[in-house]
């Protein structure tokens, strides 16, 4: 490999055939002064050769001129390895000063001195082997990939790439190792894909058995009045519910008088509502309010059911709260995450949470506007440290992926979507829109803090818990092969 | 001689298709090769090439021919050889020849290239190269202390290759049209008379009719350029000329010079034919080569294949420096700009 050519923070290299490099690959260039750069190959392009396409033109694919060559000194071999050199595309990601990586790019080793070689990546990933380190996966070349989770202790992660590439199994696994790892979890699971994660694949319960709890609203998660504050009552009424100001003021005398005697029930509130002394359309629409929420069959006057608080509790030294929302109207979706969400903004505040880690799927068919700002600065600042897993990248906000802390991305051919998260990224769009493109199927690019902001191709590794929410197919493979 | 560092895996007789099934390998051309990149004693002297200059205009008749062509089959043969400087090593310059035959047959274009064949030219071997050059064509005159240019060997040794392609191809067909690029001059270093009369007699034997084609004339004639002459003439057409001087000191031209403008187009070339052969010969020939090939820019499309197969790509170029690099010990010191020697080839055609 030789040195070529710089142009801002990328550098050309020329690989000849036989120098096996691929895209992502991470090259030292090493030089007399005894720096290094460290670029990574983010497109293999062919080697501009002047008259090459002359060339292709004369020898190949031409139907109407056929001959051969006799070629007495075997020049041939010689002159396509010329032809087939590569162009490498790199990008600078560091700068290696006696074994100190500053991410930088100011220095340029010498054209003519400089020695090329490639860099394994477990050399740039944090090395000292603690318990913290996760195996995440495999780089294209199979060597390992470990992550240490406690980059994502206080982060904004995000999780995104097209339909079917891998992103909840990623996401379950960043799970799995937070749990293991002793740390809260709380999954807003829209597919009850996650409900598997404490069985393994065989469908038997796994040493997450005790650590994974699954909820489900309206089965084993229902609310008490009690359990619901008024702001959280009132949040929900107005902004899901859409109930208009004045009722909402009415609503709130309600619901104290009910208070202060204790007699919180939803008896006694369907009651009050229809002796409340009121105009008429306040108290219209005060009781269809009212019951939609007794159909939801979210609320309870049993005050022996789950609270999310208790279960909250148990998971405090690691260990999973699984919110399913698979077969959860849109209305009853955005009443629980409200809950949810409000819950944990209470535990956070009062201490009585420490920290939590926030995993949410496809979040904008749930999660109301005012919610995501709160999320990712309110909310992270009291310890919920939230990562966002989507195939619709454009769902989340330009700003949200600036604060991102660590991306993992999967495969996108769309190049809108591609746009939108390289203009968001603080990585080079260059670098996205490259590598993304190519991705196969359960590899991702990482980015960000988790690989020390060495961007990484991973196959991620296979899990071994109970696939669930698997897409329903009609034709399924068992009709198929019976 | 083969050289041990140098593998050659080819036969001798290499295995052509079509006509070309018993054309031979320049086996001294290789050897040559290697010897040059080795080092090798032999003592020659140089000779300059004159070449012919004017012509009387007095003396000169000329005659417009109108051609139509004529579309009985006939299998076209076509030779062009290139040359390319590689670079300079501390003790002379390396260069690189190819050539390249390609012919049409019903509608299909072949071709066959020769090489490409590396060489070393050594500044203190240029003597004994050029002698040894004039050995394989005729024998040396007395030796002179004058050392021959670079750029004259690498145009003598890419003349040995063409001249050596010609005479195959003549003898591995017949009834066949052969367009050469360039002319029938002899009484160089390169075409000895002997050898060119030969070359003649030889085509005429096997009734193949050999057509040079040259671009760039110095030949003047009614104080214009040969080749402006036929600027105004509607194509296909031929301008003949007659009893024009055959002879300028020691080089005599062996063939009858034409200008021919066989195509719509702003070019004419000179089209030197045998002039042994009788006139109405000649024109038939050239009616069945625009009968049969495809000309454009006046040129035919067989000659322009043989001269784009035979010139060097700047990838080539490369490549062979990495085989010298690779299969010898010799050390390039200068490489040429590649984008310059690209342009600037040393390869003649049309494009040249
Ligand atoms: N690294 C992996 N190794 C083995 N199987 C995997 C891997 N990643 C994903 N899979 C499997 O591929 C399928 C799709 O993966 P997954 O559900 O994670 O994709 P997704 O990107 O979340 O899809 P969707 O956009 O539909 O949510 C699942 O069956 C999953 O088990
Ligand atoms: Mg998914």
């Amino acid at each position: 490999m030789r040195l070529f050519r710089k142009e801002g923070a990328t550098i050309q290299i020329i690989s000849f055939p036989g120098e096996d490099v691929e895209k992502g690959d991470y090259l030292k260039i090493t030089d007399s002064t005894g720096k290094n750069l460290i670029v990574q190959v983010i497109d293999i392009e062919y080697a501009n050769i002047p008259g090459i396409l002359e060339e292709l033109l004369r020898n190949h694919n031409n139907s109407l001129v056929q001959g051969e060559d006799v070629d007495p000194f075997e020049v041939a071999n010689h002159i396509a390895f010329i032809q087939d050199a590569h162009l490498l595309i790199c990008k600078i990601r560091a700068i290696d000063v006696q074994g100190e990586l500053v991410h930088a790019s100011s220095w340029l080793p010498s054209r003519t001195k400089a020695r090329v070689k490639r860099l394994t990546v477990d050399q740039l990933l944090a090395s000292d082997k603690n318990s913290f380190m996760t195996h995440l996966g495999a780089t294209t070349r199979r060597k390992d990939i470990h992550i240490d989770v406690r980059a994502l202790d206080g982060a904004l992660n995000i999780i995104t790439g097209k339909k079917g590439t891998g992103k909840s199994h990623v996401s379950k696994l960043l799970v799995l190792s937070l749990v293991s790892n002793g740390a809260p979890v709380v999954v807003l699971d829209l597919n009850g894909e996650y409900t598997g994660l404490n069985r393994d694949a065989s469908g038997k319960p796994n040493s997450y058995q005790d650590k994974i709890l699954v909820l489900t609203p309206g089965k084993n998660f229902k609310l008490t009045l009690n359990q619901l504050n008024i702001r959280v009552m009132l949040s929900i009424l107005v902004n899901t519910l859409h109930l208009p100001g004045t009722s909402a003021r009415e609503f709130k005398r309600i619901w104290h008088y009910l208070n202060e005697r204790n007699a919180l029930t939803l008896t006694n509130l369907g009651e009050a509502i229809r002796d409340w002394k009121c105009n008429q359309h306040v108290r219209d629409a005060l009781f269809s309010r009212y019951y939609t929420l007794l159909h939801s069959g979210l609320l309870t006057d049993q005050a022996a059911c789950t609270s999310l608080e208790s279960e909250l509790a148990k998971i405090q030294h690691g260990g999973g709260v699984i919110i399913n929302l698979r077969d959860t109207s849109l209305t009853n979706r955005y009443i629980v995450v409200e809950y949810v969400l409000a819950k944990l903004i209470e535990l956070l505040t009062k201490r009585r949470l420490r920290s939590i880690f926030l995993f949410a799927e496809e979040a904008h068919l749930y999660l109301r506007e005012t919610y995501w700002n709160d999320i990712v600065t309110r909310m992270r600042h009291f310890g919920a440290f939230t990562t966002f897993v989507t195939n619709q990248p454009d769902t989340i906000r330009e700003s949200i992926y600036r604060q991102a802390d660590s991306l993992f991305l999967f495969n996108f051919t769309s190049s809108h979507d591609l746009e939108t998260i390289s203009r968001a990224s603080k990585i080079d769009s260059e670098t996205i829109k490259s590598v993304a493109r190519d991705l196969p199927p359960h590899h991702c690019l990482v980015l960000g803090n988790v690989v020390n902001d060495f961007p990484v191709v991973a196959k991620i590794r296979e899990l071994d818990v109970l696939a669930m929410g698997e897409t329903r197919l009609f034709f399924s493979e068992s009709q198929g092969s019976s | 001689m083969v050289n041990a560092q140098f593998p050659i895996t080819t036969t001798p007789r290499y295995n052509f298709p079509l006509q070309v099934g018993n054309l031979q390998l320049p086996l001294h051309l290789i050897e040559l090769s290697i010897q040059t990149l080795h080092k090798t004693h032999h003592q020659l002297e140089p000779t300059i090439p004159q070449q012919l200059s004017t012509i009387d205009d007095a003396a000169l008749n000329t005659q417009l021919v109108r051609l139509k062509p004529n579309k009985q089959h006939i299998t076209i043969f076509a030779i062009d050889v290139s040359s390319i400087r590689l670079g300079e090593t501390s003790q002379g310059t390396l260069l690189a020849i190819r050539g390249a035959i390609v012919w049409k047959s019903k509608n299909s274009y072949q071709y066959v290239r020769l090489g490409p064949f590396p060489f070393h030219i050594p500044n203190h071997m240029k003597n004994d190269l050029h002698r040894l050059l004039n050995g394989s064509t005729y024998n040396a005159k007395a030796p002179t202390n004058l050392a021959p240019s670079t750029l004259y060997l690498q145009t003598r040794l890419t003349g040995i290759l063409e001249r050596w392609m010609q005479r195959s191809i003549n003898e591995v067909t017949q009834n066949s049209i052969i367009l050469w690029d360039g002319n029938m001059v002899a009484g160089t270093p390169d075409t000895p008379i002997k050898t060119m009369s030969k070359m003649l007699a030889d085509a005429r034997q096997q009734q193949n009719i050999i057509l040079a084609f040259s671009k760039v004339t110095r030949l003047m004639l009614y104080n214009r350029k040969l080749t402006d002459l036929l600027l105004r003439q509607s194509p296909p057409c031929i301008l003949m000329t007659q009893n024009y001087p055959q002879y300028e000191n020691s080089i005599r031209n062996m063939g009858r010079i034409n200008v021919a403008k066989l195509s719509k187009s702003s070019c004419t070339f000179r089209l030197d034919i045998d002039a042994n052969l009788p006139q109405t010969e000649v024109i038939q020939a050239v009616q069945t080569l625009i009968g049969n090939d495809s000309i454009q820019n006046s040129y035919p499309e067989t000659l322009r294949l043989a001269h784009i197969y035979s010139t060097f790509t700047a990838a080539e170029v490369l490549g062979l420096q990495r085989y010298i690099s690779q299969e010898s010990s010799l050390k390039m010191i200068s490489r040429p700009n590649i984008r310059r020697i690209l342009f600037g080839r040393f390869g003649k055609g049309p494009e040249g």
